[in-house]
């Protein structure tokens, strides 16, 4: 082989690891195809129908905030949408065997799962919240010594109390057997706080209209959609979806509705 | 000596001691990889003494989930706690995938170290054994629960191994399961006569192995799904299917799994009804088998008290009903050996109900029902409560 020869092959072989990887860009920036990202035509979401608010049985029809949501991001994408109702155990199978295509079931973003599922941005956080009564100054998870924190006994929340104190801080521990036990304790005044998880705090508020509360987030607990990890076309959709959701309000109507 | 080789004597030498230089350097790199790699020595967990389990009540047991614990040290806690509940046994689950990475090449030092300490700390262990190893099935939507019929002589192969090399420590074990749903072979449609050709294939394959083994079949799901249901079939047409397939012949005792859900342990049991009596209505077709004379374990089974959970309870009411489960047992049946509870802990959070069948959370923090069901193992009083009453609301 000539120098002539190796210079042409050098030259060819570049031209074409080019247009290799302008076809990658391109490829990148393109729409995504739902016909790619759904061949069957519908948005097949697995549900676990035994969680409410999130998805239940209602005459018949599963209903809550995670059928409704699955519905608006099958609107946005434009495809009808079917739901597979499952288990919590057998959730993230069905999605790798392709029984379904995603999955909206109140799942926590779960790292041990991240070799097989792609999450979205979050659409709720179910993280522990630090409640308190309103006009004083917040209590603060920096300065809790003293405090006297009512709790669900054997909770996440339980678990929490007992990390800061081996921090070293000095809790006055209340614990009840439910949190709606601890969220009363902090309305009568019995606590100075109460420690409980997102969602307890906002079905205890919706039937308490009248109850004022002040409270921070002291851990984050993300709720997101999951997809096979391999179908980077559906991510694509049900990611923009989502996003398009947000920020146009409907997801947080749809939170609201339900709690 | 010749001109020739006397001229290129010192040629010669300093190749040689350039040579000589490079395997030096090689050796120390050697050498230095190697410290980079040196570990201090692990501590030995293992108790020095065994100990012994003190309980009044030796049908109490739980499902331990120990395969996934890295740290030896939660191994050791979890099991130390198991015995202090004054819990006989345990049932553990082996995973094959876990133990054959690549065919035929079996990795037992995971196994090893949970069956020692459970001997340690004179617990009884029944295997489950499952989930299939990833180089078996290279079809992209297979599930590690996916188990192709040509492949029943490997699991086979596996449940002998198993049986033989822990023979005399772990008698009694547990083939597949919840043959009866879906999921459980990697979404493939469920027949009773499928499950019947892989307990017709492993259960001599293990008796050959520890003739003294007791081989468990069923480990049923508790459901009410009719024939042509994609999900599964309901556990009692299951069974009766499996003894019609000659099934009967391919198990020593039925492991079963019997959840309480939002009833109480007394509850009437009824074909379109998942409660815990539910059990009665699996030996019932024992019975009508001719199989008797076989005994039964619940080796799943509880209550849930998840604060949202549509089928869950209330912690003391899961406590009361847990306690009472036992006790019912010990008044009627005489054919049970044990209940083992799902689940005692699991090594990380799930993040969702599952995590509310605990007894011990996560971080070891014990739960109310760890104490409920420690006073009625131990026969202890105890005093005291574990939370304060309601607020008055009124």
């Amino acid at each position: 082989m000539t120098q002539r020869d190796v210079t042409k092959l050098a030259r060819t072989t570049a031209a074409a690891v080019m247009l290799v990887l302008l076809a990658a860009v391109w490829r990148h920036y393109q729409p995504p195809n739902r016909n790619i990202a759904f061949p069957a035509g519908e948005i097949r979401i697995g549900v676990d129908g035994s969680y409410p608010p999130f998805a239940f049985d209602e005459a018949g029809n599963l209903a809550g905030l995670d059928i409704e949501l699955g519905e608006a991001i099958a609107g946005e994408i434009g495809l009808p949408v079917r739901y597979v109702n499952i288990s919590f155990y057998g959730l993230y199978d069905a999605l790798i065997t392709g029984e379904v295509d995603l999955l909206i079931a109140a799942l926590r973003v779960d790292p041990a799962r991240t070799n097989a599922a792609r999450y979205t941005e979050p659409y709720f956080d179910d993280g522990l919240v630090l409640v308190s009564a309103p006009g004083n100054r917040p209590i603060s998870a920096d300065a809790l010594s003293g405090v006297a924190i009512a709790y669900e006994f054997a909770s996440r929340a339980d678990s929490r109390i007992r990390r800061w104190e081996s921090d070293g801080h000095v809790i006055a521990r209340m614990p009840y057997e439910l949190s709606t036990y601890a969220l009363d304790a902090l309305r009568l005044g019995q606590a100075d706080a109460a420690l409980v998880d997102a969602i307890s705090l906002r079905l205890y508020a919706r039937e308490r209209r009248e109850w004022q509360y002040q409270h921070q987030f002291v851990s984050r607990e993300p709720y997101a959609i999951a997809v096979r990890i391999d179908r980077d076309e559906a991510f694509k959709l049900v990611d923009r979806a989502l996003s398009t959701l947000k920020e146009s309000g409907e997801v947080a109507r749809i939170v609201a509705k339900w709690f | 000596m010749s001109a020739k080789s006397s001229l290129s004597s010192p040629v010669k030498d300093a190749a040689k001691r350039q040579r000589q230089s490079i395997l030096v350097i090689i050796g120390l790199l050697m050498l230095f990889a190697l410290v980079l790699r040196l570990r201090p020595a692990p501590r030995n967990l293992l108790p020095a003494e065994a100990r012994v389990v003190k309980t009044a009540k030796p049908h109490v047991c739980a499902h331990t989930l120990l395969e996934n614990e890295v740290e030896e040290k939660k191994i050791l806690r979890s099991l130390e706690l198991v015995r202090e509940l004054g819990a006989t046994t345990i049932v553990q689950f082996f995973p094959w995938a876990y133990a054959e990475t690549r065919a035929e090449h079996f990795s037992w030092d995971r196994f090893d170290r949970i069956v020692r300490h459970a001997e340690r700390q004179g617990l009884q262990v029944i295997a489950r054994l499952g989930l299939a190893p990833p180089w078996l099935n290279d079809d992209p939507d297979a599930t590690l629960n996916t188990l192709p019929e040509r492949d029943d002589p490997e699991f086979a192969q596996y449940a002998a191994a198993f049986a033989a090399r822990y023979a005399g420590t772990v008698d009694e074990i547990i083939i597949w399961n919840e043959p009866n749903l879906s999921f459980e072979w990697g979404y493939q449609p469920v027949n009773a006569e499928r499950y019947v050709r892989l307990l017709q294939e492993t259960y001599p394959a293990i008796k050959a192995a520890n003739p003294a083994a007791v081989v468990l079949a069923g480990a049923l799901a508790p459901t009410l799904e009719e024939r042509g249901s994609s999900a599964g079939l309901n556990d009692l047409d299951f069974l009766r299917d499996m003894y019609a397939a000659g099934g009967g012949d391919y198990f020593d005792a039925l492991a079963i799994h019997s959840y309480g859900l939002k009833e109480p342990p007394s509850a009437e049991p009824a074909e379109n009804r998942l409660n815990f009596r539910r059990a009665e209505l699996l030996r019932q077709i024992m019975l009508e088998n001719g199989d008797g004379q076989k005994q039964a374990s619940i080796t799943e089974g509880g209550w849930n008290d998840h604060p949202r959970w549509a089928h869950a309870v209330r912690p003391s009411q899961r406590s009361a009903f847990t306690v009472e489960a036992f006790e019912y047992i010990e008044a009627n049946w005489d054919w049970l050996e044990r209940l083992c509870l799902w689940a005692f802990r699991y090594p990380a959070d799930l993040n969702s109900y599952p995590d509310n069948y605990t007894l011990v959370s996560a971080d070891f923090v014990m739960k109310p029902i760890y104490y409920a069901l420690q006073d009625y193992a131990r026969g202890w009083e105890r005093e005291g409560t574990l939370w304060l009453p309601p607020p008055e609301t009124e």
